[in-house]
């Protein structure tokens, strides 16, 4: 490699440092003010550097150095992780974001590449957590493996949907999602096994005999907080997630999901089996609600319907749109701008579904590729054939 | 001998509309058919039929000895018929190449390991589709091979007709049902079409091609047999010199041509 | 069972019919007209509710008579939805006419949760529920158990009357033959003469319109309206118009008595427990999703190749 060829990945590694400082900024802002700029500042910058083409150097220096790159940014996550080991709050936020963004992974399989409408998200999450917590209060089953099942769980009942949701398109499909989101929530409040409107305690994660729930302790009175622990594991699953919806999207699988969504009958003309990539892409996104639903229950320690609602699955779609349809690198700053935000600015947080709404409706109107639209694919980044 | 197509008594109802009315119609290895007709005599609809997105109330369709007669259209591709869509249908927002792919659908590995684990053998199958891909378009225009990676929105109308025939011909099929491939070409561009198309049917001499064409003089040029449908029913079968001095004909369809 | 508790069950389920199809109407219409759903018309319905609401307490201020506040409430809903009705097809639907049909559905979404959470918010303790003026004769009839209330008696002439002029407005008048039209074939309306524009907005007015009577209705029937009522009325008229087959008027009438069966159903034929008709009402109607996807009455079949 020459130095010519290597300086071109300073573009990349300034993202990700601007990225990993504007989450940190974010999380750590101490006054409303602070909040307010850094957020508005992380938004304009996406929008102001998409329009003046800093996106393209950026993404043109991550992919000419992919490899590097992508170990960076995991590094960025660890550090931010370590840095905030001592903010319990700022991780807490940190983990709930990184679970909406994997949920977001799902939704984007389903609804961004394969077109198939799930207006009910956060009711799969809910699928998720309530089988992560009746498994762990009533089974001995080792934690990784309640967490798959609830992937899998939710998987399962997801396609109770299926043969409806193949049946019918548009329109059709959206009520068959939104009936599901609120017959779910029904369901949950008046159940009394499952704790109706009062919900369920979760006990805390436990793998290999290492108990999460408990702060992490050094000899010199320095504590880090338990949801280090938690943080440091969630972005190991999130890093996985993303990095096998990256693959699907940059393969024959990704294809065949994109000419699915655009048009299912030209498609069919060469072969194309549109249900049965319809099924994968929805089984998948269902599988990842419910890992992400139960991490969610594991780290809140309790669950109850009202976390599961309707408002809430839009809320999910809203990340989904406003981060870029189909992009799974814009649902970070989404899901931070949807999840921190309200939390952290308490001016607006009674007000957050009313502006998000209004937000989503501004970005469908004016920017329908969100924040980040999507890009055409690269099979391999770098490698123009 | 058979017929590599043999469509006996296809019927297709829409409503109380007799789309088309005991079809016959056959095709050998290698032959080129010419299918015409005034508008609304039924050309689509047998596409349409043959490739199972149109349900027949009678009739068979045959291909290669085998009855598929309606199946469903991915089992109809898997047998070897590719057909393009006369207002076309490409994915526009996608790259030239992922068309193609598209077209390729049924010879890609879709494995978990090929596409998401391993990815070598991914890697190199999208070189060799790559060359393959532009030498295919290479025979329809010299400029389309390096636009392999631009989306499709942003070609001619022209190109976007000359990929939606590639994507047809991708996987070389042993049929391909071309549905008005030169609608809004000039003469002069649907010559070159036309031209493009024979040189690729010379490299590949056992491909069979079903033609709808309204232009006569491109029939004639191309198909040695031409068949002509007039309200869902054939009316003549034959070379064109022969079809075109059928009196039927003369009155359906070439009436004011024959005068002129 | 009980004939007498039989008839205050289908008298209940009919007042309910009523409610929906009410609802549902408005759905199918746009649907009919520009093939999208505005999915934000259960929260018009709330919205007509709250503002019938906030027009009996300034009318009952002023020292109005009942019959008086009670014409002011209708006409305050009905007016006021049928222009938010008009600005949201203005703003939001037509704008975004060609881009995915799922768009429409979202950005109407989302001006549902604007709707709702600006009442919550913004309507004097908005998010308890209000009761809402008894206006209507309170004496009943007797015929053994079965209880009819005037009030019903009322509402139900309402609700089915408001049905019947929909009806005779798309059936006998210029402006309904121009809304068959437009849902019929746009172009070819627009090239007829038929402003395509006006005849959307007529349209949307007509149906929020509907939505505020049955938002009325709603608050007459049950005394009481919440900021969050619109969501499940929502969802509810959106099935019923879906049951029936989007785009067929009578389709979503028959769909809004099917719902209000299928709950009324649940709650009286489900031994175990009442508290899960919603749960039944919403798993059947993706039962009929699945057996009949374009609804009981779908109209059109295959998609064009």
């Amino acid at each position: 490699m020459g130095a010519p060829d290597r300086a071109t990945i300073f573009p990349a590694l300034a993202a990700i440092l601007a990225g990993a400082g504007a989450t940190l900024a974010l999380l750590l802002a101490e006054t409303q003010w602070h909040v307010a700029v850094v957020a508005l500042a992380g938004v304009a910058a996406l929008l102001i550097g998409g329009r003046a083409g800093f996106g393209d150097a950026i993404h043109r220096s991550v992919a000419s150095h992919h490899r590097v790159t992508s170990a960076t940014s995991w590094l960025a996550g660890a550090v931010v992780v370590f840095l905030l080991r001592e903010h319990n709050f700022e991780l807490l936020m940190l983990c709930t974001v990184m679970l909406y963004v994997l949920a977001g992974l799902g939704l984007t399989v389903q609804f961004g590449f394969a077109g198939v409408v799930n207006f009910a998200a956060a009711a799969f999450m809910g699928v998720g957590a309530y089988t992560a917590a009746v498994l762990m209060t009533s089974t001995g089953l080792p934690h990784l493996v309640v967490v798959l099942a609830a992937g899998v769980v939710t998987a399962l009942i997801g396609s109770v949907l299926l043969l409806p949701l193949l049946r019918t398109r548009g329109h059709y499909a959206a009520l068959i999602t939104i009936a599901f989101g609120i017959l779910f929530r029904t369901f949950l409040e008046v159940n009394d096994t499952l704790g109706g409107p009062q919900g369920l305690k979760v006990p805390g994660l436990q793998i290999f005999g290492y108990a999460f729930n408990e702060a992490i302790e050094f000899d010199d009175e320095t504590e880090w907080s338990f949801y280090t622990a938690y943080a440091g594991v969630f972005l190991v699953v999130l890093g996985l997630a993303y990095t096998l919806v990256r693959r699907v999207e940059r393969s024959w699988m990704g294809l065949a999901l994109d000419a699915v969504r655009l048009d299912e009958t030209a498609a069919s003309a060469f072969g194309l089996n549109g249900a049965a990539w319809k099924i994968a892409a929805f089984s998948f996104g269902n599988f990842l609600a419910g890992i992400a639903g139960a991490l969610y229950a594991i780290l809140t320690a309790f669950i109850a319907p009202a976390s599961f609602t309707f408002g809430d699955s839009l809320l999910l779609l809203s990340i989904v749109i406003l981060g870029g349809l189909g992009n799974p690198l814009g649902l970070l700053p989404a899901a931070l701008v949807v999840v921190v935000l309200p939390e952290k600015l308490q001016v607006i947080q009674e007000y957050r579904f009313l502006l998000f709404a209004a937000l989503v409706i501004l970005i469908l109107l004016l920017r329908p590729g969100g924040l980040m639209p999507r890009r055409a694919r690269e099979y391999f980044p770098g490698r123009s054939s | 001998m058979t017929h590599l197509l043999e469509v006996s008594g296809l019927s297709v109802r829409f409503g109380g509309v007799r789309a088309l009315d005991g079809l016959d119609l056959h095709l050998d290895e290698g032959e080129t058919l010419g299918l015409i007709g005034p508008n609304g005599s039924g050309k689509t609809t047998s596409f349409n039929t043959i490739t199972g997105f149109v349900l027949p109330a009678g009739g068979t369709v045959r291909f290669a000895g085998e009855d598929i007669t309606a199946q469903p259209p991915r089992h109809v591709a898997r047998r070897g018929i590719a057909r393009t869509f006369q207002r076309l249908r490409l994915l526009t927002e996608l790259s030239v190449f992922d068309n193609l792919m598209v077209g390729q659908h049924l010879t890609l590995d879709h494995g978990i390991w090929a596409n998401l684990l391993g990815r070598g053998r991914l890697r190199g199958a999208i070189a060799r589709q790559t060359d393959e891909m532009r030498t295919l378009l290479r025979h329809f225009s010299p400029t389309l091979p390096d636009r392999l990676h631009e989306p499709v929105s942003a070609l001619t109308m022209i190109d976007r007709r000359r990929v939606e025939v590639c994507r047809a011909l991708a996987r070389s099929p042993r049929l391909l049902l071309l549905d008005e491939p030169s609608a809004g070409m000039t003469p002069d561009e649907t010559a070159e079409l036309m031209r493009d198309l024979q040189n690729v049917k010379a490299a590949r001499p056992s491909l069979a091609v079903i033609l709808i064409e309204h232009d006569m003089a491109v029939i004639e040029r191309v198909s040695a047999r031409c068949v002509v449908l007039d309200y869902g029913r054939k009316i003549a079968d034959g070379s064109y010199a022969e079809v075109t001095r059928d009196p039927a004909v003369r009155r359906a369809y070439l009436g004011e041509e024959a005068d002129a | 069972m009980d004939p007498a508790l039989f008839a205050q069950h289908l008298l209940n389920g009919v007042m309910l019919g009523v409610i929906y199809a009410l609802v549902a109407v408005g759905f199918t219409l746009f649907f009919g007209v520009l093939d999208v759903i505005k999915f934000s018309h259960g929260d018009v319905v709330m919205l007509g509710a709250f503002t019938a609401l906030a027009t009996s307490i300034a009318a009952s201020a002023a020292g109005l008579s009942s019959p008086v506040i009670l014409a002011a409430m209708l006409l305050a809903a009905i007016v006021g939805m049928a222009l938010v009705g008009m600005l949201m097809a203005r703003y939001l639907v037509l704008p975004l006419r060609n881009a995915p049909t799922l768009n429409v559905l979202l950005v109407t979404l989302m001006a549902g949760t604007v709707i709702r959470e600006g009442v919550r918010l913004f309507y004097p303790q908005g998010s308890n529920p209000k009761p809402f003026p008894r206006l209507l004769p309170t004496g009943a009839f007797e015929f053994g158990a079965f209880t009819l209330r005037h009030d019903s008696i009322v509402l139900l002439v309402l609700g089915v009357g408001a049905i019947v002029f929909v009806h005779l407005l798309i059936v006998r008048t210029r402006l309904g033959l121009a809304i068959r039209a437009v849902a019929q074939d746009p172009e070819t309306a627009a090239a007829m003469g038929i402003p395509f524009r006006g005849t959307v907005l007529a349209t949307f007015a007509i149906g929020s319109a509907l939505a505020a009577l049955a938002g009325v209705v709603n608050g007459l029937y049950y005394s009481e309206v919440s900021f969050n009522m619109g969501l499940l009325l929502g969802a509810i008229g959106f099935s019923a118009a879906v049951i029936g087959g989007l785009g067929n008027v009578y389709g979503a009438i028959l769909g809004g008595f099917v719902f209000a069966a299928l709950q009324t159903i649940g709650a009286v034929a489900l031994p175990f427990a009442s508290a899960y008709k919603d749960v039944f009402a919403f798993g059947v109607v993706i039962l009929l999703m699945a057996w009949k996807p374009g609804g009981l009455l779908a109209e059109r079949s295959a998609e064009r190749v």
